[in-house]
């Protein structure tokens, strides 16, 4: 296939999850749903299930708000809603990690408000590296072992293990098409956001495969030129007619430090005889996130550095409203930026959006910036 | 040669054109902006007054929130672009720019070379915006146009919240209601949008020279407290509301003359 048929078909699948997990179920497999930010996947799918990424959806917010106030992260909105309306019908259970106050509370109104897919909590430390903190996540996990088990999962050491390296190698592939898209302006936005968004809703080794192909694929095609290189940061940027704007705009992606992109795949699980507190240490190792507590701040210099090493033009801070972990980021993020004289500008989007109209035209000033 | 600029904002629709993009030859102004007829009659004024037409412009660039849906430009641009542009045209040494239009407010920062470094804008609520001063001048019913010289005979603005239009609108009832001044009021109002532009553009950083820009620059009672709020100096020109429209005309002299230098 060349690389737009690719592109095609993982934009059906970023499409179509419903259809997705539908296909699952009706292959006789069971989906688990993993909520933002990081859920282990890989102890669902070593357990026997489908593991699918519930990161909510672009519409109207309506039942959701029988739990919710108005100022509330629209992610996690949205996540409720469609649970509530019954998109999700037909999932053993959900995970909610509790990475952020907002997830907190979404996982405590989803056991009410909907009641036949079960709520399973993943309870994060704060301070994840040192010992008591990975001994606190293995002991979160081992919960979800239980849960899972519950609901006719076996859990095995050799199978974690092999679900790792399942994953280990979907992250390395996720990473190394990052690499290559960097390279390739003519890859829409839009094409980028479906290649990563579909790996939410495809067991990830069939999705290891087809990014597999698409990078040999890409990597066998003269690069395009023309457009400005821009770093994309926040939370998510999936939105159909925020990425139409970017390519509007002469605007590509070239690197992204978003939570449903690359942040995803930054971190593998070590080598580890016990795969428990082998996945315990990946989580006690991943850093350069919001929602990940760092007194440091090193997310900020990753972006610099990042920015420097790709030739970047500028930084786009795509900024979910009521995020607070994001917008607290995001000052040290500006600050660090103006020091290295790198053009950030934020754009504030949540999933309720029906007008861009005030997005674009801050990007189109934005595209000025970098251009004049 | 000439080149027209079209600003069509939420209230209004401005027009300018340069000649040979050093020379403001001619503007107009017409109430109403995008989704009326708004854009159509300050070009037909335009045209009427100054005995051109469009056949006579070499080059038609379109901006404001209007701009991607008014058809006969050759090309649009966004409004802080073209504010930027224009501002520096009438003042040459201009920093910063506050522009607070019809339905938002927004702060630009300018280079001493004159490229745009930095902007703010604020998209979130109509509190510090022209809308703002329309609810209240109808609850008063005053003439927006009247709002800054009758602040001037003011000197205790009343309290008004600048949290939220809705709110400010009951705070308002309530004042009148306890009989405060009429002038007292209004000062109060205008202090309010100034207050909380003010602090959008300490975010965004101040740097003399300071002008603002759009309709809401014309009420010298906004000026003055924001001037006051900022402690600095506010440069003002009567063609203020027209800073999108001239920008967008030097805008498209620049296409058209091919002199991009990389410069505003």
């Amino acid at each position: 296939m060349t690389h737009t048929e690719i592109f095609e078909k993982l934009h059906e699948v970023a499409l179509n999850p419903k259809a997705q997990m539908d296909a699952y179920l009706a292959q006789g497999k069971k989906v688990v749903l993993c909520a933002p930010v990081y859920t282990p996947e890989e102890i669902v799918h070593a357990m026997g299930f489908i593991p699918m990424g519930a990161w909510g959806g672009d519409r109207e917010l309506n039942r959701a708000k029988e739990y919710c106030p108005a100022f509330l992260c629209s992610i996690a909105q949205s996540i409720l809603e469609l649970g509530m309306i019954g998109v999700y019908e037909g999932a053993s259970a959900i995970i909610i990690p509790s990475l952020c106050d907002t997830l907190k509370t979404l996982g405590q109104n989803w056991k009410y408000a909907v009641k036949d897919i079960p709520f399973i909590p993943m309870t994060y430390p704060q301070n994840r590296k040192p010992a008591f903190g990975v001994a606190f996540t293995r002991a979160g996990y081992e919960r979800v072992v239980a849960e899972l088990e519950k609901l006719g999962g076996k859990f095995d050491n050799a199978a974690l293990r092999a679900s790792c390296e399942v994953y280990n190698r979907h992250n390395a592939a996720m990473r190394k098409l990052d690499e290559v898209l960097a390279k390739h302006p003519e890859v829409t936005a839009a094409q980028r956001s479906d290649a990563f968004k579909s790996a939410f809703f495809m067991e990830k080794s069939e999705h290891t495969a087809i990014i597999e192909e698409l990078i040999a694929a890409l990597e066998a095609t003269p690069a395009g030129r023309g457009k400005k290189p821009i770093l994309v940061s926040g939370i998510l940027a999936d939105a159909p007619q925020f990425n139409a704007i970017l390519d509007e705009m002469g605007l590509y992606i070239a690197a992204d430090d978003i939570a449903a992109q690359s942040r995803q795949y930054r971190t593998d699980v070590p080598a580890g005889d016990d795969a428990l507190t082998a996945l315990a240490e990946k989580f006690a190792n991943m850093d350069n996130c919001s929602v990940l507590y760092d007194q440091e701040k090193l997310r900020v210099k990753l972006i610099v550095d990042t920015v420097k090493a790709r030739g970047i033009a500028g930084v786009l801070v795509v900024m979910t409203k009521f995020c607070d972990p994001e917008e607290f980021d995001y000052v040290p993020i500006k600050r660090a930026c103006e020091a290295a004289g790198i053009p950030v500008t934020i754009v504030e989007t949540d999933r309720q959006m029906a007008h861009y109209e005030q997005a674009r035209t801050n990007i189109e000033t934005f595209r000025d910036m970098l251009m004049m | 040669m000439y080149t027209l600029g079209i600003d069509i904002g939420s209230t209004t629709s401005k027009c300018a054109i340069l000649k040979d993009g050093t020379e403001l030859v001619a503007t107009s102004l017409q109430r109403g902006g995008l989704g009326t007829g708004g854009p159509e009659e300050a070009l037909s004024r335009l045209w009427r007054e100054r005995g051109l037409s469009r056949e006579d412009m070499e080059r038609v660039i379109a901006t404001g929130y209007g701009r991607n849906k008014f058809r006969g430009a050759d090309g649009e641009v966004s409004e802080l672009t073209c504010h930027a542009l224009g501002g520096r045209f009438i003042f040459p040494d201009l920093r910063t720019v506050i522009d607070i239009g019809g339905q938002d407010a927004k702060i630009i920062s300018l280079t001493a070379d004159g490229r745009m470094s930095n902007f703010i804008m604020n998209d979130k609520c109509a509190a510090g915006t022209g809308r703002f001063l329309e609810v209240m001048a109808n609850i008063l019913c005053l003439d927006i146009n009247d709002l800054g010289p009758i602040a001037a005979k003011s000197d205790k603005p009343a309290p008004i919240s600048s949290t939220c239009t809705v709110f400010a609108e009951s705070e308002v009832i309530s004042q009148m209601a306890n009989g405060v001044e009429q002038a007292d009021l209004v000062a109060g109002i205008c202090q309010s949008v100034a207050t909380r532009v003010a602090a959008l553009a300490r975010r965004a950083g101040i740097t003399q020279r300071v002008c603002m820009s759009g309709g809401v620059a014309r009420n010298e009672a906004v000026r003055r407290y924001m001037a006051e709020a900022l402690n600095t100096e506010i440069s003002f020109d009567p063609r203020a509301q027209y800073f999108g429209a001239i920008g967008a005309a030097l805008y498209a002299w620049r296409q058209a003359d091919q002199v991009y230098s990389g410069n505003f």
